[in-house]
């Protein structure tokens, strides 16, 4: 990874700019054709690629087809949709801390699965209504969460500080959990572990359908995101400035927001509770891009995609024959990042 | 309220004997008292062997978290400081996963000697950390650093877990934290722990007291500043790993009762009347939490932590929301 002095746009560094994203592009692509040929038989780049064209042997389609792809795939995509979520938080906050799994919005995820759980099934353990609503339960319970969080900060007496929001976050947070371990209780077993194999946060029982629902959020994001472009400048000024600059504020703030809770319930609704992603990503983007220069918003998301990919990857090639859920490893690598950010932004500011 | 110690001790008593009535089963008095007495009937045998360990575990708990929390608040002027959410019950925590599984440490003491490492190591590095940072930082800069250092630790001990599966079923009970059947014999160790560090909060009382004031002013008057800060946390770390290694991690104690204690006793109230009513009410509200665990998912039994954070999480709202310089 490049030294620090490329955050700075327009300080020549050691890669021209135009070069940064297509690097990004192309280390994904390796990365995806490397994890989908390592697992139990391990299948060299070439045998992958081969398959990926259809010029592989049947054997190795199958494998790769119906076996390992799909859940690489979702680990990028839910990868991409978190760090997008993350960045998208951060710039609406003017907070480089702010990050989704803090606030508690994929708790709230969980609150929702959990009591869709508790209510659509019976005593078969069988649904009374399609999975397919599981998500929507999701995302609705981390929306559901959010605009608590949101209330409370609105009416909060002391100011609407972006670090009292965390706050908020933390404490809800704390609440969705003892309420999912409560519901997981009263709940006879089948569906606690239906809830557990859910909250455990791992991509490992990936099919193409999931794969297909994480896809079409992100497409839905993408002409939003072009729509709110320039708003998304303005509002990296201070409030007053940004308001000179004919920007509405609290709207832009508002919108960014709320696509940031959905794209992460889009993420945690299929993958589960991956942590920290919302952070790292956004930030290794910033240094290795820049904050400022086009395309952060994508090589955000291709980093959330690697970052993801590489946990799950690592989680399940680590400690053969278990596999460490890829939110573990994401918290392993997160926290040490966070606390060197708060580090960090305190000598810059303080 | 002139002195509500006593009140305390009687609603302390009271709770004590309704968690030896109430659970599953109903027991007459009649029958709890011939248990205690030692008879050796069916219901007297569950009272005595796991009614008793579980109210008698509750309340050193309670307590030693609500002292615990206290300290921490009192030295460290945050309001919102707390063994639970500061993370130092999950490195406790940690350490005694890590010593399980690295080295098959599974006799009480040896745990309880690496839940005091553990909670000492992470109340250094949190507290560490917050220093860094300095006065800017703010209360609520303490709690995001502990929370963080709390989910990577989490996430350390899952991974732990997951690699050995024996330990995940000697663990999994523990570490979801609960005063139910658990060992009596670190009760002989906790409680004589508990009492001395009630002794060193009487002769640490004078200075603490002091240190309401601001650093410059308690430096003045003669007080060691940092020496005392660096006493009471690390009296805080010893009472949290005591109580996770009894009950393992239990939230949000340490937060609620200091705050009730400072509710009944006024904001001039001398430390040390506060460290005995802060104990009382901690032993309370754990007793009376177990009780209310073993009732609202009868015939299960809720983890004392989702009944702790039910109660504590509007506690903790509140008490963010309160402006700055209201009553403390």
């Amino acid at each position: 990874m490049s030294g620090p002095h490329l955050t700075r746009p327009g300080v020549p560094g050691t890669l021209a700019p135009r070069w940064r994203l297509p690097l990004l592009l192309m280390l994904l692509a390796c990365g995806l054709v490397i994890a989908t040929g390592l697992g139990t038989s391990f299948l060299s780049p070439t045998r992958v690629s081969a398959a990926l064209i259809g010029a592989g042997s049947d054997m190795d389609e199958i494998i790769i087809w119906t076996l390992r792809l799909p859940r690489v795939a979702l680990a990028v995509l839910a990868g991409m949709a978190l760090a997008l979520s993350g960045a998208l938080m951060q710039r609406a906050l003017r907070n480089p801390l702010a990050v989704p799994s803090i606030l508690g919005v994929s708790d709230g995820a969980a609150l929702g699965v959990v009591t869709f759980l508790y209510f659509f099934s019976n005593e078969n353990n069988v649904l009374t209504v399609s999975i397919h609503w599981m998500p929507v339960a999701g995302v609705l319970g981390a929306i559901g969460l959010a605009a608590a969080i949101a209330l409370l900060t609105a009416g909060d007496p002391r100011g609407r500080d972006p670090l009292r929001l965390i706050l908020y976050g933390v404490a809800l947070s704390a609440l969705a959990k003892a309420a999912v371990v409560l519901m997981m209780i009263l709940g006879p077993v089948y569906r606690a572990g239906q809830a557990l194999r859910w909250l455990t946060g791992a991509v490992n029982a990936a099919h193409w359908s999931d794969v297909f629902v994480v896809a079409a959020g992100l497409a839905l994001a993408v002409p939003v995101l072009l729509l709110l472009r320039l708003p998304m400048r303005q509002i990296t000024l201070d409030p007053a400035s940004a308001r000179a600059t004919g920007l509405g504020v609290e709207p832009t703030r508002a919108a960014l927001l709320v696509l940031s809770v959905l794209l992460t319930a889009l993420a945690v609704s299929q993958v589960g509770a991956i942590g920290f992603v919302g952070l790292i990503a956004p930030h290794a983007a910033r240094i290795f891009h820049g904050q400022f220069s086009g395309g952060y918003l994508l090589s955000s998301a291709v980093m959330g995609g690697l970052l993801v990919l590489g946990a799950d990857t690592l989680g399940r090639m680590a400690l053969p024959p278990h596999e460490l859920p890829a939110g573990a490893v994401t918290a392993l690598l997160g926290t040490p990042v966070f606390l060197l950010l708060l580090l960090r932004r305190h000598h810059v500011t303080g | 309220m002139t002195r509500p110690a006593p009140l305390l001790f009687l609603l302390l008593c009271l709770a004590a004997a309704l968690s030896l009535h109430l659970g599953l089963r109903f027991y007459g008095p009649g029958t709890v008292w011939s248990a205690l007495q030692g008879g050796t009937s069916t219901e007297e045998i569950i009272i005595r062997t796991l009614r008793v360990p579980r109210t008698l575990i509750g309340a050193v708990c309670g307590g030693a978290l609500g002292l615990s929390g206290l300290l921490m608040q009192a030295v460290t002027r945050n309001p919102l400081a707390e063994p639970g959410l500061l993370g130092i019950n999950a490195g406790a925590a940690f350490a005694v996963t890590l010593g399980l599984v690295g080295f098959a440490i599974s006799a009480p003491l040896p745990v309880a000697l690496l839940a005091v490492l553990g909670a000492l190591a992470t109340t250094a590095l949190v507290f560490g950390i917050g220093l860094a940072l300095g006065p800017t930082g703010g209360d609520g800069t303490v709690l995001l650093i502990g929370v963080t250092v709390a989910a990577m630790l989490g996430a350390l001990t899952q991974v732990m877990l997951l690699m050995d599966e024996t330990a995940l079923e000697t663990l999994l009970f523990w570490l979801s934290g609960g005063f139910a059947d658990r060992p009596m014999t670190l009760l002989g160790v906790a409680l004589p722990l508990l009492l001395l560090v009630l002794l060193a909060c009487a002769l640490l009382s004078g200075g603490i007291d002091a240190l309401r004031l601001d650093d410059h002013s308690a430096q003045g008057i003669g007080v060691g500043v940092t020496r005392l800060r660096l006493i009471a946390l690390v009296l805080a770390a010893l009472l949290a790993a005591l109580s996770v290694s009894l009950a393992g991690p239990v939230v949000f104690l340490g937060l609620v009762a200091p705050h009730i204690a400072r509710r009944l006793t006024g904001p001039q109230h001398p430390f040390f009347g506060l460290a005995i009513i802060t104990l009382l009410l901690g032993a309370i509200i754990a007793v009376l939490a177990d009780i209310l665990a073993r009732v609202i998912v009868a015939p299960g039994e809720a983890p004392i932590g989702a009944v702790l954070a039910l109660v504590g999480v509007p506690f903790l709202i509140h008490l963010l929301r309160r402006r700055r310089g209201g009553p403390a």
